[in-house]
């Protein structure tokens, strides 16, 4: 038997990666220890979580194994990538293994992660819970991708053993319909599941450049002060906007006015003073700008020229300073990435969504 | 590591981002600003910090020392040495960014008047740039020059901080050659700084693996009730490098090597093995801890001193299938130095959790390979069932590697696959590389943020330092008595040190682990 390999070295194979070999569904493990005994001493597997990837759209298997391949470069885990359709008329069940390794940092090594992959067609797409649970690398939490929408009836069973439930809500078309359906399963499966929304984890780096003007004890009575939020996003990510806002009304204690419109919201803070909080449609990044304005000074966050860089600036009476800091991207690898090492219950997510959970 | 920070605490908006105490806008002085550590070390984490967007924008850093320079000068070198020692690409538009928050300011360190230009520009940078007032004095400079500076500093009031700001010193190694000069050092920096205020640096305390070490103790449940004499037989600590001295002979030959890595380094570790759980995780808890050891630390007598430690230094041998000259060869080191360039140690904590469980220690220059470890040795599996006298077992060894290739292993007992009983070791391994992608900072990088931010969790306080030096100075003594000076063994190089080394543990029935 063969091993299919995709190495950093070798960045052409990245488009034509597929699945891998294709194996029985109850051979999986021996195959598995095949492919390792196969693969000599120069490469080591390792794991430090379970992650399944759920999708349905057509065509994901090869994406997501691409993805996969990506982010595995500094998340290793056991991948058990799903691509289903449970419309279609024929039953078909498929499986393949594959691993994905990359050389340590110390050289040398190889260090791989396995991927289980499979097509699960017709009927047997409800056997998912059962794909999951019988693959999963023992002892080892379990991180569910979920991409795209989430239909009832959900299988509680499933849900029972999910740790974090990963999803991005700028994908879903009824926001309000999706998150009860993922709060009323959560509230069903009786454990903490962490939910972990892709579309705020878009935020982390405007939060940390916006973050940081208010660290010095002396800039903290600006934020008592602030008059009116500016935020651009780009076509299809007015939820990220939201979510922005959403987080500054959250955790500075603003309330949202019933009065508030598409393009501005209207916010009431702890003293009664209004804020207003405009959002503006513009091409570019999801989020390319956000203005804090309070009395003199402004705070600005904006997409630098080059696009993994946030120019982070203040203008007003006392001090005009810029810097560059990381941007971060929005693809899924570096979306993933950033949140899988971030971590954390979430819990400013919950209330920023709380916010503006109406107007999502 | 320390509890929420005040800044945490009171900007709602770094809820759920930050994970540590959030380092606050201040200017950086770094006294020895064109020297080596600076180059080096100082200025690439500066900007590595910076490229992670872990830097306060206002960040201001004023190399301080004696060459005319200009500003641009200034930044021009120190662009040159980041891009050759920074760990990750430099990048010009971040670099650009940064360079601008870099100055120089020209002055001899003990000339008055250039402290008083000094103050002038601070506070000149702190209203262009919004540092607050908060200043980080780096006193990256041999220990002689440290009493004009901080004298300077003190004369022109740039030891206090203004209301609502802070001045801090960071004092690097080494803090002393002795006691006496420790404690010297030590008024000298309490004149103008105080306790609260003053930041030792010891550069393995920054590195991960030596944090990981608490989280390994005391987040574990398994380890923690068998880490005593009960269940421990005894603990070494290795620091091996096969580098000979590099060029540092003028500072090694009045150091050696138990005050360049015994004093600090390895004493630090072992506090870190053999500590107590600390109450919380305060700068204070964790290092009121640490000093309890360095105090626990059995003092030998002379002859005790004999006994239990051995002294070498390398003669010619071969490093990596190369010969290699032997110490008294070297540049600038004397024919006849006696300076050591290796140490083993047997060493006692007078403590309830490790009394009767001896520590040995050892470090040493030219050595087969590099790397430094801590290894646990449990007690043996009881004489019985498969622990009989025919067929003794090895014991379950925990090791925590702290450099290179950080990691965690144990060592178990399993059968081997047949229809004999065979029983053989094996290993469990966990490899920070492997299993995490992510790289880690440089521990100055960890260290520098840990200062901004107010946390002195990982640096040496005052008390730990003295004792450090009150445990070490006896040796020290005896190497230079004249009555019954203990021998200095030699040991060619690429061997792991005199034989009288093996034979310290030999005596105990006990042989140095296998790194």
């Amino acid at each position: 038997m063969t091993m299919t390999m995709t190495t950093t070295d070798t960045p052409s194979l990245q488009h034509s990666i597929s699945p891998g070999l294709p194996v029985e569904i109850g051979k999986i493990d021996r195959e598995l220890k095949k492919l390792w005994a196969e693969s000599g001493s120069a490469m080591t597997r390792a794991s430090l979580m379970n992650l399944a990837v759920y999708s349905e759209a057509p065509g994901s298997l090869p994406r997501n194994t691409e993805i996969i391949f990506k982010i595995t470069e500094d998340h290793a885990c056991r991948a058990i990538v799903i691509g289903a359709n449970p419309g279609a008329k024929e039953n078909r069940v498929e499986a393949w293994i594959s691993a994905h390794c990359h050389v340590s940092r110390a050289g040398g090594k190889q260090i791989c992660s396995e991927q289980l992959s499979f097509l699960l067609e017709g009927p047997s797409a409800r056997l998912l819970p059962n794909i999951v649970f019988s693959h999963l690398d023992s002892d080892l939490p379990l991180c569910l991708w979920w991409q795209g929408e989430f239909h009832e009836p959900m299988d509680p069973q499933l849900w029972a053993w999910v740790d974090r439930v990963i999803y991005d809500s700028q994908t879903w078309s009824d926001f309000r319909t999706q998150m009860q359906r993922v709060e009323t399963a959560q509230a069903d499966a009786k454990q903490r599941i962490v939910l972990c929304d892709l579309n705020w984890t878009r935020l982390v780096q405007f939060r940390l450049g916006l973050a940081q003007f208010f660290d010095h004890p002396a800039s903290h009575q600006d934020l008592e002060e602030i008059e009116s939020v500016e935020i651009d996003f780009a076509p299809g990510y007015r939820s990220t906007a939201l979510l922005l806002a959403g987080w500054l009304a959250a955790q500075l204690h603003w309330t949202l006015e019933k009065s508030s419109k598409d393009a501005a919201l209207a916010f009431r803070d702890r003293a009664e003073k209004a804020i207003r909080v405009s959002l503006t449609e513009k091409v570019g990044e999801p989020i390319s700008r956000c203005a804090v304005k309070c009395g003199s000074t402004a705070f600005h966050v904006a997409h630098s020229a080059n696009a993994d860089l946030l120019d982070v600036s203040v203008e007003g009476s006392n001090s005009e300073r810029k810097c560059l800091m990381p941007a971060g991207s929005n693809d899924p690898v570096r979306l993933m990435s950033e949140e899988l090492m971030r971590g954390g219950p979430h819990r400013v997510y919950l209330r920023a969504m709380s916010c503006v959970r109406d107007l999502l | 590591m320390s509890k929420t920070s005040e800044t945490q605490q009171t900007n709602p908006l770094r809820e759920g981002l930050a994970t540590r105490t959030v380092p606050q806008a201040c200017t950086v002085v770094i006294f020895g600003a064109t020297g080596d550590l600076t180059m080096r070390k100082l200025i690439p984490a500066l900007y590595n910090i910076a490229a992670d967007g872990e830097l306060p924008p206002a960040l201001t850093v004023v190399g301080f020392a004696r060459r005319p320079k200009t500003d641009e000068q200034f930044r021009k070198e120190q662009e040159e040495a980041t891009r050759k020692f920074s760990r990750q690409t430099v990048r010009d538009e971040i670099w650009d960014g940064f360079a601008q928050s870099l100055f120089y300011h020209q002055s001899e360190f003990h000339d008055a008047s250039g402290y008083k230009s000094l103050v002038e520009r601070l506070e000149k940078i702190d209203k262009e740039r919004g540092t607050g007032g908060n200043r980080l004095f780096y006193l990256a400079v041999a220990p002689d020059q440290f009493e004009p500076i901080l004298k300077n500093l003190k004369e022109a009031g740039l030891n206090k901080a203004g209301e609502g700001s802070w001045a801090r010193v960071i004092v690097e190694k080494p803090f002393g050659t002795d006691l006496d000069s420790a404690k010297e050092l030590n008024r000298i920096v309490r004149q103008a700084f105080s306790e609260d205020q003053t930041y030792r640096i010891d550069h393995f305390l920054g590195k991960e693996t030596a944090q990981n070490i608490l989280v390994l103790r005391f987040a574990n449940a398994i380890f923690e009730p068998i880490w005593n004499g009960r269940y421990v037989d005894h603990i070494q600590i290795t620091a091996a490098e096969t580098l000979g001295v590099e060029g540092r002979a003028g500072y090694y030959e009045g150091a050696g090597a138990l005050r360049d890595m015994v004093q600090n380094h390895l004493l630090q570790l072992l506090c870190l093995v053999a500590m107590e759980p600390p109450t919380d995780l305060g700068a204070d808890s964790i290092r009121g801890e640490k000093v309890k050891i360095v105090k626990s630390l059995r003092r030998m007598t002379h002859e005790e001193i004999a006994e239990n430690v051995v002294r070498g230094q390398y003669a010619e041998g071969a490093i990596n299938g190369k010969d290699v000259p032997g110490y008294r060869s070297e540049k600038g080191v004397k024919p006849d130095s006696k300076t050591e360039t290796f140490v083993a140690l047997r060493v006692r904590v007078d403590d309830w959790r490790l009394a009767d469980v001896p520590i040995y220690i050892r470090v040493g220059k030219r050595l087969p390979k590099s790397g430094t470890e801590i290894s646990v040795h449990f007690k043996k599996a009881p004489p019985v069932l498969f622990n009989k006298e025919s067929v003794s077992l090895d014991q379950n060894v925990l090791v925590i590697r702290i450099q290179p290739d950080e990691g965690i292993s144990l060592r178990m007992q399993a059968k081997m696959p047949g229809t004999t009983f065979r029983i053989e070791p094996v290993k469990m391994d966990f490899h920070y590389g492997t299993s995490f992608g992510k790289a880690s900072p440089e521990a100055y990088e960890r260290l520098l943020l840990d200062a901004m931010s107010g946390d002195a969790t990982l640096f040496a306080r005052r008390d730990e330092v003295e004792e450090a030096w009150a445990f070490i100075d006896p040796i020290e003594e005896a190497w230079v008595a004249k009555e019954n000076q203990p021998g200095l063994f030699e040991y060619p190089a690429g061997s792991w040190g005199p034989e009288e080394a093996d034979e310290l543990l030999a005596r105990d029935g006990r042989a140095w682990r296998r790194l």
